[in-house]
């Protein structure tokens, strides 16, 4: 697949998902999520990532345990999305050092495993589009970055975001800053673009921000230079 | 901090044998005063003596052997002696000064050497003149090297010099009246001196030490009345804390002015009770206590049957134990109304610490109204309910 460029989710047609975890219990509790949206289908699941895809090449989103068999799969990860796959990491470690790693990965979204009955559904369409989706605990890992390279953000996006951390419920955000629910949401998804030119590059990375461009989110000139951390080293596409 | 003052920090920082008890705590403190007072104040007087006793040597004993060497038995001899005395003298003066011990009694030894030796090699014409620099320039000598020593020590080397000086003017033969007494006063002018000097810096060494040994215990003491002091009124500080926290709603329980059953009355207990447990939790020495003190209070709302998630992300920095009441307090109010869940999130970094509570917004007027939405300066709270959820926040900015 061309690293580039992301394969369309074709329209009229439901999102293919695969499920990629080493726990059945998990795989069929999450199915069981996916399964009250009609927009969505899961395709194959299972606990290699390799073996599923190859079960389900048109997957169109990735749920990824980030765990395998006691190991965590960074790697595997940035493997996938460098190679175009949309990855929705979901892990029980919300720690916000591994939730901002997987992001540096190409991770297209993080969910703490605890998020997943309310965001799960969400965060995977946002995912078939290239929209970002943060939920809570990803909120709090980004506004507690301290990491010297982290990108900057306003005052506006770190209040959004730490208020939605606090709280969970984009109202009350909306309330407390005075402004529209939607602004909210605006703020937060703008906070989760920056951060697609931290670490290595990937083809999510360049997707979510190119639909951020295309969708107004987001201006050219905010984006700044894109400097890749792994110049030397990262095959250009 | 809740250990008794004065015995602990003391424990830590001292190699030599660890007092056990106030008294020898300050008796060693005291001691270890007055030895640097004294040190310093002996310090001037060593520079005294040492200068003294080597511009004697150089300016009036060099110039004398110097004019009359050719009038000297064994010349080689008197000069030769002058030199040692004047390496000696330099050397115990740099030892001195540098607040070393002197070897005495090899140096005494040496000294007499040089005072038998001197007077054997001067010759009888010069007995009595300035070349016969041991009569006038060495008990200077002595009292260098015998500073600090016990007063007798240099009176005994004071009394051998004047032994060697008789028996000189003896075996010389010069035992006319007029050189006996010249000898005799010779002997008494210029060991009078230097006794003198000895004696008066060693009783005003003596001096300073004592004073500067009771002044010391002095200061200690008041250190200790005054440590004493703060940690009984912090005692009754957190007393007069704890009497608010439960007193009032015990108090009313004791008196059966309260009913148990009454939902308010317990909404109170489980306040009292928190605020107990936040103020148990203050005095723990733990490397977070902000988040120590907000896990007790979790803790507690946890065995009253209150689901709550306490997630933390980043580290605070230290804080003053009334910002961290400042920043808990609010919420610990808001924490005892809780029912069905409570999320509790604490956001840190280097200059800014936010501590949120979330939980549902149960239907009814709030317990006592709306918190008021304030601040104290450093830290600010916010309160806010919207029909579906509560939510208190405080945040203290640097």
């Amino acid at each position: 697949m061309d690293a580039d460029t992301l394969a369309p989710v074709k329209p009229g047609r439901p999102v293919g998902v695969a499920i990629v975890d080493d726990h059945p219990v998990v795989i069929d509790g999450v199915r069981a999520w996916l399964a009250t949206e009609p927009r969505l289908a899961v395709l194959a699941t299972g606990d290699d990532p390799d073996e599923v895809l190859r079960a389900a090449p048109t997957a169109d989103v990735i749920l990824l345990d980030l765990r395998l068999h006691g190991r965590i799969v960074l790697d595997k990860l940035a493997e996938l999305s460098t190679a175009g796959r949309r990855v929705v990491v979901y892990s029980e470690h919300s720690d916000p050092q591994t939730m901002l790693a997987a992001l540096d990965a190409g991770a297209v979204a993080f969910l703490a495993k605890h998020e997943g009955r309310e965001h799960c559904v969400a965060t995977v369409l946002d995912a078939a589009a290239d929209r970002p989706y943060v939920a809570p605990a990803l909120a709090g890992a980004m506004v507690g970055d301290s990491r010297p390279d982290r990108p900057v953000l306003s005052d506006k996006e770190r209040e959004a975001l730490l208020l939605w951390f606090q709280s969970m419920s984009k109202a009350s955000v909306a309330r407390r800053m005075r402004i529209s629910e939607h602004t909210v949401k605006q703020y937060v998804d703008r906070a989760r673009i920056k951060y697609s030119r931290v670490g290595r590059p990937a083809a999510t990375k360049a997707a979510l921000l190119a639909r951020a461009i295309e969708d107004g989110l987001i201006r050219p000139e905010e984006i700044g230079i894109y400097r890749s951390h792994a110049a030397t080293d990262w095959p250009t596409p | 901090m809740s250990a008794e003052p004065g015995t602990t920090g003391m424990a830590q920082t001292e190699r030599i044998p660890v007092p056990r008890t106030p008294e020898l705590v300050m008796a060693t403190r005291a001691g270890r005063a007055a030895a640097a007072v004294v040190r310093i104040s002996d310090r001037g007087a060593r520079i005294g003596v040492v200068t003294i006793a080597l511009v004697w040597h150089l300016a009036i004993g060099l110039p004398a052997v110097l004019a009359a060497r050719s009038e000297l038995a064994a010349p080689q001899v008197v000069v030769g002696g002058w030199l040692l005395v004047a390496v000696l003298g330099g050397l115990a003066g740099v030892w001195l000064l540098r607040d070393a011990a002197l070897p005495a009694p090899p140096l005494a030894v040496l000294l007499l050497a040089v005072d038998v030796a001197v007077f054997a090699a001067v010759g009888r014409s010069q007995l009595f003149g300035p070349a016969n620099w041991v009569w006038g320039g060495l008990a200077w000598f002595f009292v260098v090297a015998l500073w600090q020593r016990p007063v007798r020590w240099l009176f005994a080397l004071l009394a051998a010099h004047a032994c060697t000086g008789l028996t000189a003017v003896v075996l010389y033969g010069a035992t006319e009246a007029a050189d006996l007494a010249r000898a005799t006063m010779a002997l008494y002018g210029t060991s009078s001196l230097p006794a003198a000097v000895f004696a008066g810096g060693a009783t005003l060494t003596a001096l300073s030490r004592d004073r500067a040994a009771t002044a010391a215990t002095t200061n200690t003491m008041v250190a200790e009345r005054e440590a004493a002091e703060q940690a009984r009124r912090d005692r009754r500080e957190r007393l007069a804390l704890v009497s608010a926290a439960a007193g009032e709603v015990l108090t009313e329980l004791a008196q059966g002015r309260a009913d148990p059953a009454d939902p308010q009355v317990q909404r109170r207990c489980t306040h009292a009770a928190a605020r107990l447990r936040r103020l148990i939790a203050e005095s723990d020495d733990v490397p977070h206590p902000l988040l120590h003190e907000l896990r007790a209070a979790a803790d507690l709302a946890e065995r009253n049957g209150l689901p709550i998630e306490l997630v933390t992300i980043g580290t605070p920095p230290p804080l003053p134990v009334q910002v961290r009441r400042s920043l808990t307090d609010p919420l610990i109010a808001v924490l005892a109304d809780a029912r069905d869940w409570a999320r509790l999130t604490v956001v840190s970094s280097s200059d800014e610490v936010v501590v949120a509570l979330v939980t549902p917004d149960a239907a009814g007027p709030d317990a006592h109204g709306p918190p008021p939405e304030d601040g104290d300066g450093q830290v600010e709270h916010r309160y806010e309910r919207d029909g579906k959820i509560r939510w208190t926040q405080t945040r203290w900015h640097r």
